[in-house]
């Protein structure tokens, strides 16, 4: 007997200073928009567990965006992007997650973002705080410097393995084998948008010395960091909460980099106590 | 502490434990190179072939076999990163290496061609058991 999911995909095209960026998104659930952004060189297939979660899609929309050049997220389709080195900066970044609400016309989206997404959830409470009902930043911090590395793309070495294998400590020892399987899996997918992508990461985003200039009033702001994260440890998380009028920072344990891919059970817990959070201060 | 016993019979358990893994031999055909392993205590240098052990040296001399790429780092370290559930932080080449006190020395770009094998071959130290 077959099964269906109720998880639908659609696309959508807009704008975003001057690209016409055709994008694929997954959503499921009613409610209070929730835009999740999976983590570099990766695609929506991460939040596949949340996307199905009744417990969550009850309350919420889930919607799991792939990024431009991910996914099934192509290229700008009026720009030749093959003669260009691919360098995602913060400004390009941040015009295309309020270009998407836009689109979709999103009223009081929460924003969760992981890794990237979580340093761009940083940028976003920073820049556009009357556009969110809550921002939750995974595995994020101020400064994320060390990973903007030629080795994902080197033409002596195969960019799908060392990609995957690369980001492979990033998930914890405990998490299942299969899950962590899967997201090395879709880490064989995106070599090429990787590196490019870590540029943000850990060039262009660059919030130390301005946390105190996020006005968490209106846009509450919970951050939550695996244990086992060797890139934004728990520490790096909690330095740049405690810089942040308001925000709240909570380690999870247990669990990496990859959470809501790598063991969703123990990161739903953790999601879920951020969730109850913003809706207690909003 | 060291382990004198889990040390002796480590090369042949470790060949063992690799040999037989699925993974490797679904993924090592051309998994073939020379490294080191620097426990401070101990170094073991590992020759790899067609994804199998071919031949693990034990305290090698400086110039007894050439080698590519060494991972170093010191025994506690290695003590945790072959635990079941290591601490964060010991629980990967990558994490002990940027937070830890592990190195990566000699040619990394081997180390990048036969990083999906490596990677595995490391986490079956947590099969075989650390010979320091």
């Amino acid at each position: 007997m077959a099964e269906f999911s109720p998880v639908t995909g659609r696309y959508v095209t807009f704008d975003v200073l001057g690209d016409q960026c055709r994008v694929f998104y997954l959503e499921n659930g009613e409610g209070q928009p929730l835009l999740c952004q999976h983590t570099a060189g990766c695609h929506n297939h991460q939040w596949r567990y949340l996307l199905e979660d009744e417990e969550i899609t009850s309350r919420y929309r889930v919607i799991a965006y792939d990024l431009t050049r991910h996914g099934k997220s192509d290229p700008p389709a009026n720009k030749t992007w093959w003669k260009e080195e691919y360098r995602l900066t913060t400004e390009w970044y941040t015009a295309f997650v309020t270009g998407f609400c836009d689109a979709l016309e999103l009223e009081d989206p929460i924003f969760a973002g992981c890794s990237f997404g979580g340093n761009e959830a940083l940028q976003l409470a920073l820049r556009h705080p009357d556009r969110f009902g809550g921002i939750i930043a995974i595995e994020g911090a101020d400064h994320s410097p060390g990973f903007f590395l030629d080795w994902w793309q080197h033409p002596h070495a195969n960019a799908s393995q060392v990609t995957a294998s690369g980001v492979w400590d990033l998930m914890a020892p405990q998490s299942p084998d299969s899950d962590r399987a899967a997201t090395w899996f879709y880490y064989s997918q995106g070599a090429e948008a990787f590196r490019g992508d870590l540029y943000f990461y850990s060039v262009d985003h660059d919030l130390r010395g301005r946390l105190g200039e996020i006005d968490t009033t209106n846009c509450p702001l919970v951050m939550i960091t695996g244990e086992y994260d060797y890139l934004t440890p728990p520490e790096h998380s909690k330095r740049t909460a405690e810089g942040i009028e308001g925000a709240v920072f909570v380690e999870m344990e247990k669990i990496g980099h990859f959470p809501m891919s790598e063991n969703y059970p123990v990161f739903k817990g953790y999601f879920q106590q951020a969730l109850d959070t913003i809706r207690q201060k909003s | 502490m060291r382990n004198t016993a889990v040390s002796e019979r480590w090369p042949d358990e470790f060949t063992r434990v690799c040999n037989q893994d699925d993974e490797l031999r679904a993924h090592g055909r051309y998994f073939d190179c020379s490294y080191l392993l620097d426990m401070e205590e101990h170094r073991y240098q590992v020759v790899m072939h067609h994804g199998a052990v071919e031949k693990i040296l034990v305290d090698p001399g400086p110039l007894d076999l050439r080698y590519q790429f060494l991972v170093k780092a010191s025994a506690d370290t290695w003590r945790e990163f072959g635990k079941r559930e290591p601490r964060p932080m010991c629980h990967g080449i990558w994490a002990a290496t940027f937070r830890e006190d592990m190195e990566l020395q000699g040619d990394l770009l081997v180390l990048m061609q036969n990083l999906r094998c490596f990677t595995r071959q490391m986490e079956l130290l947590r099969v075989s058991g650390v010979p320091v």
